[in-house]
């Protein structure tokens, strides 16, 4: 009963500010620009207006949709639903309402969950105009993939989580909301230094860049469901809220508010850290794109051995970003123990004079393979041998059909190859509906509330 | 009449500095009790301390539960009054008090925001947002201070009402959950606090200086308290 009434004023709060409003209204039209550029996009890719079409296995609506079109909302999250958050606290504490909200017969844990279900409230609130572009995009004839979508939503919905509860600490911690969303936009700021440093570095450092928002949702938007990630996006928001109760619980000494933090702190990383071990993922993409055929995918989980691969690379040559994302993202999910190393990982690669530079050496039960190759037919041959000691891999049987595709060099697995999906139609009505019916929704719907208020 | 609250010891502090010292007094049931000291002797510390929105560093509060009002807050600034009222009163399972919103002149108030209100019109609502609340005991936080003089004789009357269980003048009878409390009031206007407190706490720098009835603490407060600091 009082919880009710606690979410009620929560969500009430939320709709009397004019942050929410100015959320809904930008998060419309930004999605409306990244939809309607997207499916003119995807259009002219398919071949409309006479133009060449792109290999129609090329075009897949999570690719050419779906991202562009949700990437409206990692700005959203990043830069203005912070603010929201930060208000929802430091409005109470500035009045002098938590003062009163502190003698209530509930405890903090009641209010900080309230507070996190109004603001998903907001957030379902917020995804309407991702609703309707997908509700246009299927009115055009356009193809959807309900499991890559919803993995998508789910990916954006934790790093939502995420940032509200990182901002709700942050208005906990700070005296004021100027305070609060400089810690955030700091954070934020943070997080993207660390994204961009760590790619092919290796070690502790690209472990931890990986948990970074940005990192995190890139695997989201490759249709990857990473139980770790998803643990670890969980923990580290568990902690924000844990860390922001303890902020506002005002009558509890400092001393006693430091170890319990402290405590906190320690506790998120052991988290952390068995969440890092969680070597569990599901493709939920449709085109299987982060799948080895499964006749591979067979042959690599039964090796028992680590195996080792060193990257002569440097971070920023695009064959490192290649190799990484089409390559060890997929051996990651399937070899057990895969241990990987980057000796260029720190250097530019502009003054590398290192003769094994670009090469890619593999060993495994004490057999070495030197490769150059960053491709992933060579890279499954190459491990094969090494694996079969040379001896040729029996003949292949065909792989049950399971709906699946598979993307995988020929001869691999019989499964059936994605078809792909062109669409040539352009955006029809959408710049109508994004530009000028979303805008006036919101704001009567925020006329009609401050009339309600008077 | 028997102690409703205890407190004994009381010690607090704000980076290196003593703000409240070994602060211990008791309160009475149904007697409107008056804190009284000059800026910066540590009441709104003592309130807050007591209610438990504020660590201390030691000593103990026993007795009936409480509720603290703040001075100079205006919750939820983007809401109605009635709202306020209503969502305060309704975590404690009670309702506002109609009588008690006439008696405060709050009636004409409920549907504006709380951010439009007059410094005056915001005390009230703060005094009324505390007797909503069906506690035995309530503190509040200089309840007179921006009131003009004849807002401040009405809210005497009120308050004393709500002690006495009798309805203010003018106004209609109050209910039964609003009435029969124990106020504790800090107040630094000297001629208020003689006017509606039963008894005295002279506070000076943390310390309590004084304390009894205005005939006990020699009929005048202000001397009293020059003697005493």
């Amino acid at each position: 009963m009082r919880g009710r009434e606690l979410v009620r004023k929560d969500v009430a709060e939320l709709f009397a500010g004019r942050a929410f409003w100015l959320l809904l209204l930008f998060v419309g039209l930004l999605t409306g620009q990244s939809f309607i550029s997207a499916v003119d996009a995807y259009a002219e890719a398919s071949g409309i207006g006479g133009g060449a079409a792109a290999l129609a296995q090329g075009l897949s609506p999570l690719d050419g949709i779906l991202v562009p079109t949700a990437g409206a909302y990692y700005l959203a999250i990043m830069l203005l639903f912070p603010f929201v958050a930060i208000r929802l606290i430091a409005s109470e504490k500035s009045s002098g309402a938590w003062k009163l909200m502190l003698q209530w017969p509930l405890r903090m844990g009641d209010h900080l969950v309230s507070k996190v279900l109004a603001l998903l409230i907001a957030w379902l609130i917020a995804l309407i105009p991702f609703a309707i572009a997908i509700a246009l995009w299927l009115a055009y004839g356009g193809h959807l993939y309900a499991p890559e979508t919803i993995n998508l939503l789910a990916g954006y919905t934790l790093y939502f989580v995420l940032t509200a509860s990182v901002a709700m600490a942050a208005a906990a911690l700070m005296p004021g909301a100027a305070n609060a969303a400089v810690a955030i936009l700091g954070l934020t700021i943070g997080t993207w230094a660390l994204d961009f440093l760590a790619t092919g570095r290796g070690g502790l450092v690209q472990r931890l860049a990986s948990f970074t928002p940005a990192a995190a949702l890139r695997v989201f938007e490759r249709g990857l469901m990473r139980k770790d990630l998803v643990l670890a996006l969980l923990a580290l928001s568990v902690l924000a809220l844990f860390i922001a109760g303890i902020a506002l619980g005002l009558g509890a000494p400092l001393r006693k508010r430091i170890t319990h933090s402290a405590v906190a702190i320690v506790v998120a990383a052991i988290a952390l850290t068995l969440a890092a071990h969680v070597n569990i993922s599901s493709d939920l993409s449709e085109n299987r794109r982060n799948s080895f055929a499964p006749a591979d995918e067979q042959m690599l989980a039964n090796i028992d051995r680590p195996l080792t691969i060193t990257v002569f690379l440097a971070a920023e040559d695009p064959r490192m970003n290649d190799y990484e994302n089409n390559v060890l993202t997929k051996l990651r999910r399937t070899i057990r123990d895969l241990r990987v190393r980057y000796p260029f990982g720190g250097s530019s690669a502009l003054f590398e004079n290192d003769a094994r530079y670009g090469e890619i050496h593999y060993a495994l039960g004490g057999r070495t393979a030197v490769e150059r190759s960053a491709t992933e037919e060579i890279v499954i041959e190459t491990i094969e041998k090494l694996w079969s000691g040379g001896r040729p891999r029996p003949p292949k049987q065909d792989a049950p059909d399971d709906g699946t595709f598979s993307s995988r060099r020929p001869g691999a697995a019989a499964a059936p190859q994605y078809p792909g999906y062109p669409l040539a139609k352009r955006a029809r009505g959408a710049a109508w509906i994004f530009y000028a019916l979303w805008p006036l929704a919101v704001i009567t719907a925020w006329r009609l509330r401050s009339r309600r208020t008077g | 009449m028997s102690v409703v609250l205890r407190v004994s010891r009381l010690s607090a502090r704000r980076g290196r500095r003593d703000v409240l010292r070994d602060v211990a007094f008791s309160v009475l049931d149904r007697e409107i009790l008056g804190v009284i000291g000059p800026n910066g002797a540590g009441k709104t510390t003592l309130f807050e301390c007591v209610a438990g929105v504020l660590p201390r560093t030691s000593g103990t509060i026993d007795g009936e539960p409480l509720f603290y009002v703040p001075d100079a807050i205006r919750p939820w600034p983007d809401q109605t009054v009635r709202w306020t009222l209503e969502l305060n009163a309704r975590m404690f399972g009670a309702r506002a008090d109609a009588s008690l919103l006439d008696a405060l002149d709050l009636t004409q108030l409920l549907d504006q925001t709380t951010a439009s209100l007059s410094k005056g019109e915001a005390k009230r609502l703060n005094i009324a947002l505390g007797l909503s609340v069906p506690r035995p005991i309530l503190f509040l936080d200089e309840p007179f201070d921006g009131l003009d003089f004849r807002q401040t004789r009405h809210a005497i009357d009120v308050l004393k009402g709500v002690v006495r269980g009798s309805a203010a003048p003018s106004e209609g009878a109050l209910e039964a959950h609003t009435t029969r409390r124990t106020l504790v009031l800090s107040i630094h206007q000297l001629s208020d606090a003689a006017r509606v407190c039963d008894r005295f706490l002279l506070l000076d720098h943390g310390r309590i200086v004084g304390e009894g009835t205005l005939d006990e603490l020699g009929g005048n407060l202000e001397e009293a308290f020059l003697a005493r600091t």
